[in-house]
């Protein structure tokens, strides 16, 4: 009896003893950039002494690890900068910011295989790619416009939706299915100039996080894809600016401390000049348009003390189109968003962020009497909120929630009295998204991680005009990610994730159009949902010099929208009565291989896939390709720096050519040809190809100012890929037909002057 | 209000040219094509069979079909004859179409047979055809016409140049017009009006199924190339074929171009 008591007495005290011996404290901070005061997300923080311990820091660069008191030498590394190594004796909570310089690749390769024991590849969650602006600046592009939505296109998995398209598809899914994020806030219509550029100035961005699997759960709302872009804060140290001049438009950026150390702002702008130029056009037509876009970023944070953080940021656009006679468009994104970090305690991080978001687009006809302007648009107002608890190294969780009210009006007309057209108001259309999410990310032992959570969504339809609860939908989605490190270079991950999307885009027309109608779900248009199993191996060598990444996928997609024959999506109140709904599914094996570091840099990226729908009355509801089924997807990107002064860069491009529907005959309606259509999708562009070349010449490189001239050279060998095929009666022959090609872009060279102070 | 078709100041920077992609040659198609309007005539009834892409504008006519329209409201049936022109059927005892009256074509073309039926809306007069004249490199002639209020209408317009048909047509409805006065731009073909020229305009009211029809072959024949899925349109014809059968009211008027 004494000897159990005694027992008993042991084994509660024991484990009392040992945690007396050795308590678990933690370490917490922000990670930034030196010389700009920039927060630093995806750093990872590791312990040589200790491989099995790690973290990456959050999108507000903030870390936290909970350890037993000791000592610690702490390396915090980040792409592109020289590695951070700091020893600690830790014997109470400790704070510990670090800012990290960047440091020129050559040094990085040094270091980091110095450091090999730093981990990379186990704390990068499955599916992940993250880009910096740095990693972007040197890639070749259409008119030296640096463009982020551009070079992830370059990407395994990702698929650029046509020349000059900053549209993209991601295994398999639409271009509407991929959810763009501008500072949290989603940017709906991400394109300027009809998809030739996107709407990011390069100058205001700080990274994107691609997700094309694997999705966290705080993620949401779109099926096949998260593009989380954050804006640069701004330099919290000095007052800088940069700017380019290029062919087509100007790009200027200001930024500096409101308090040194304590809240920084940034504003940038750019605009097209394009429309300069049109106005000495001896065409007539050209010579009366409108073409312009320009696009304003703001930021601004500060810090009310260790604790808080605010954060107000801001974005504008506009787009404006219109010939002499006839038709002219303009559209826009605005977005805002306001955030407040708050750190409740060394574990526990939160942010709440207010979010909005509108696009709205207006088409104008200007035909002498028939004087129209319709007026289309989509409105989010959104309020989120996210936790990050970080109990210990072993144990990290993440909830929070998400509550956002769409409004979108198809559309209003608004005619002159001597029009043709009535006015018209379309019905706005309501809906209530909201979520809850719940996700665990658990590493057992050093070499397993796995990531579990769920995310529920309830979308409610809600009555036109008073607001009325219609109809409520529930979705769970569960988020599944395991991560298994085979040994210091290798790691092999598995994912399951299931995403609901409840914002639907109709568009029939093959450009980006900013025609375009949204639709919430109702109750004849269900939430699209998408299942997708990924796997992946993934190899380091010679430290992070080289990466390798094979990865395999399937996707299933339910609810898929597609429209009847000829359906009209414009100004029609019933729209939903002209849609098809169907099955999608996607597979593929995506390869990838990249140089880091060394004076030639780059990757090759290679997918292998396969996109197909079933709607029910196409191809007689059997499986047919999608679009963007392009079988074979190839890029080579790679940048040479040659000296000091000189930078040189080439991307290469090529991919099966799009599934596409062209007629297998014709007839006779009023004595003209029309075209008879045996198959949707039953034909193949031709192979898509596309060379670019690049150059930089660094001007003046002091500590006050920089200035460097951009060459770039896109389709450098001139291939005419196909923008339209037309099919038409011959003009030079009426009793015969003919196929007309219409390449956008021949060569296109360009020059861009770029500066920073 | 279609969408917009771009290539705007790149215009400067794409190119076009010719291409002669294979193409399959799909099953042939039947094509029936008929009209009956309120202006007197023989009314004529053609089928023909599709051809494939790289062949002449030609359709083999089809002969030896049994054809018949009934005017199911006066309760009159009026058996076609083929004409010297093979595939072409003609009228005989329906002299004159009646708005309102409900008109059903039967063809029997080798054994199979094919039906359609169309009502012929209420008139609407054409006031006047005018030119625009603004640019006098492109010239485009316009309809004038009172859309009646409280009716769904349905237009398609032809146009006569120097006395020849335009191969042209277009197709307008008042869905988002009801009750406007509607001047209407109308597209020529091939080649351009020019001054002295005498154009013909006709506004055609044809029913909602054969509109449906035409507005999407208008879409096909002219617009393809930006259409995400072009798909064949769908005739008001059942039993497997092409083509429209239309009850139609016809108003026209005639200019000489001048300024």
């Amino acid at each position: 009896m004494e000897k159990n008591n005694m027992a008993i007495t042991l084994l509660v005290l024991l484990p009392l003893a040992l945690s007396a011996q050795k308590r678990n404290l933690s370490v917490a901070g922000t990670i930034k950039d030196k010389s700009s005061g920039e927060t630093l997300a995806g750093a990872t923080i590791g312990f040589p002494d200790h491989p099995d311990l790690g973290i990456v820091s959050n999108s507000y660069g903030f870390y936290s690890i909970t350890i037993p008191e000791g000592h610690y030498t702490m390396v915090v590394s980040f792409s592109g900068y020289a590695p951070d190594t700091v020893a600690f004796d830790l014997k109470q909570n400790l704070v510990l910011n670090r800012s990290l310089s960047a440091g020129n690749a050559q040094l990085q390769q040094v270091v980091v295989t110095g450091s090999k024991k730093i981990n990379n590849i186990l704390k990068t969650p499955p599916g992940l790619q993250r880009l910096t602006v740095n990693d972007i600046k040197d890639v070749p592009v259409l008119l030296g416009e640096k463009d982020i939505l551009k070079t992830l296109q370059l990407l395994p998995g990702v698929k650029s939706a046509g020349d000059g398209s900053s549209g993209f598809y991601v295994r398999g899914g639409n271009s509407d299915q991929n959810l763009i994020l501008l500072d949290e806030a989603p940017v709906y219509n991400a394109t300027h100039l009809l998809g030739f550029f996107s709407v990011f100035n390069s100058d205001a961005i700080k990274d994107v996080s691609l997700y094309k699997g694997g999705m966290p759960a705080n993620y949401g709302g779109r099926l096949a894809s998260v593009e989380d872009i954050k804006m640069r804060d701004g330099n919290d140290q000095q007052l800088a600016g940069s700017g380019g001049i290029g062919l087509i438009s100007s790009r200027l950026n200001l930024e500096g401390p409101i308090v040194r150390d304590k809240g920084s702002f940034m504003i940038t702008g750019r605009r097209t000049y394009a429309d300069l130029f049109t106005g000495l056009a001896s065409d007539t037509n050209v010579k009366h348009s409108t073409l312009y876009f320009y696009d304003v970023n703001l930021k601004a944070n500060y810090k009310l003390g260790d604790k808080d953080r605010v954060f107000l940021s801001g974005y504008f656009g506009k787009d404006a189109l219109s010939f002499q006679h006839g038709r002219g468009v303009d559209w826009g994104n605005s977005t805002g968003t306001f955030r407040w970090n708050h750190i409740f305690s060394s574990r526990l991080f939160s942010n709440s962020s207010l979010i909005y978001s509108n696009y709205n687009y207006n088409t104008q006809f200007t035909a002498n009497y028939n004087n129209v302007r319709v007026t289309s648009g989509i409105t989010d107002y959104q309020w989120k909120e996210d936790i990050n608890y970080y109990l210990n190294p072993r144990n990290k969780f993440d909830l929070g929630f998400d509550v956002i009210y769409h409004v979108t009006q198809p559309g209003q007309a608004v005619s002159d009295q001597t029009s043709k057209y009535n006015n018209i108001t379309l019905e706005k259309k309501y809906a209530m998204e909201n979520s809850v999410y719940a996700s665990h990310e658990w590493s057992p032992t050093g070499k397993f991680k796995f990531t579990y959570g769920i995310r529920l969504t309830a979308l409610s339809v809600l009555g036109p005009g008073n607001g009325k609860l219609v109809k409520t939908y529930w979705n769970p989605e569960p988020r599944l990610a395991a991560t298994w490190q085979l040994d210091e270079e290798s790691s092999v991950k598995l994912a399951y994730d299931r995403n609901v999307q409840n914002i639907h885009l109709l568009n029939n027309s093959t450009s980006t159009s900013p025609t375009n109608v949204y639709l919430p779900t109702s109750n004849v248009v269900q939430p699209e949902i998408s299942d997708q199993f990924s796997a992946g191996y993934y190899r380091n060598f010679h430290g992070r010099t080289y990466e390798f990444s094979s990865e395999v996928y399937y996707k299933s997609m339910q609810n898929q929208l597609d429209y009847k024959n000829n359906a009209n999506l414009i100004g029609n109140n019933n729209v939903e009565a002209d849609l098809l709904f169907g099955k999608g599914r996607a597979y593929g094996w995506e390869s990838y291989f990249h140089k880091r570091a060394g004076r030639l840099t780059g990757w090759i990226s290679y997918t292998l896939s396969r996109t197909e729908r079933q709607i029910s009355g196409i191809n007689n509801g059997s499986w047919y390709p999608a679009t963007q089924d392009q079988t074979h997807n190839v890029s080579i990107v790679g940048v040479y720096k040659y000296n000091r002064k000189w930078t040189f860069s080439a991307s290469w491009v090529y991919n099966t050519g799009n599934a596409v529907t062209w007629p297998s005959g014709k007839f006779p309606v009023d004595g003209a040809p029309v075209y008879y259509y045996a198959s949707r999708n039953g034909y193949r562009l031709p192979a898509y190809h596309r060379l670019d070349l690049g150059a930089t010449l660094q001007l003046k490189k002091t500590a006050k100012f920089q200035s460097d001239l951009n060459f770039s050279i896109y389709n450098a060998y001139g291939q005419s890929n196909p923008y339209t095929i037309q099919f038409q009666r011959d003009p030079n022959n009426p009793m015969l037909t003919q196929v007309q090609q219409t390449t956008l872009f021949k060569t296109v060279p360009s020059i861009t002057y770029n500066f920073k102070f | 209000m279609k969408p917009i078709a771009i290539i705007i100041v790149f215009l400067a920077l794409s190119c076009t040219k010719t291409i002669t992609p294979a193409l399959n040659t799909g099953a042939t198609q039947l094509i029936i094509q008929g009209a009956i309007s309120d202006t007197p005539g023989h009314y004529f009834v053609s089928i023909v069979n599709s051809t494939s892409f790289y062949t002449p504008n030609t359709y083999p006519g089809v002969s030896g079909a049994a054809v018949s329209i009934v005017d199911s409201t006066a309760g009159l049936r009026d058996i076609l004859t083929e004409t010297t022109t093979a595939g072409v059927y003609t009228t005989h005892s329906i002299v004159q179409g009646v708005s309102g009256h409900t008109y059903l074509l039967s063809a029997t073309v080798n054994g199979k047979t094919y039906t359609a039926s169309s009502t012929m809306p209420l008139p609407v007069a054409l006031d006047s055809v005018t030119f625009d004249t603004s640019d006098t490199t492109h010239i485009t002639a316009r309809a004038n016409y009172q859309d009646p209020p409280g009716i769904a209408n349905y237009y398609k317009y032809g146009m006569v140049i120097n006395g020849v048909v335009d191969k042209r047509f277009s197709i307008f409805e008042d869905r988002l017009s009801d009750g406007r006065y509607i001047r209407d731009k109308v597209d020529a073909d091939t080649g351009e009006i020019r001054r002295n020229y005498t154009v013909q305009l006709c506004l055609v009211g044809i029913d909602q199924y054969v509109a449906a029809y035409l507005r999407e072959a208008a879409d096909i024949a002219y617009n393809n190339g930006s259409l995400a899925a072009p798909a064949t349109p769908a005739s008001n014809i059942t039993g497997g074929c092409l083509g429209y059968f239309s009850a139609q009211t016809v108003s026209s008027k005639t200019r000489v171009v001048t300024w």
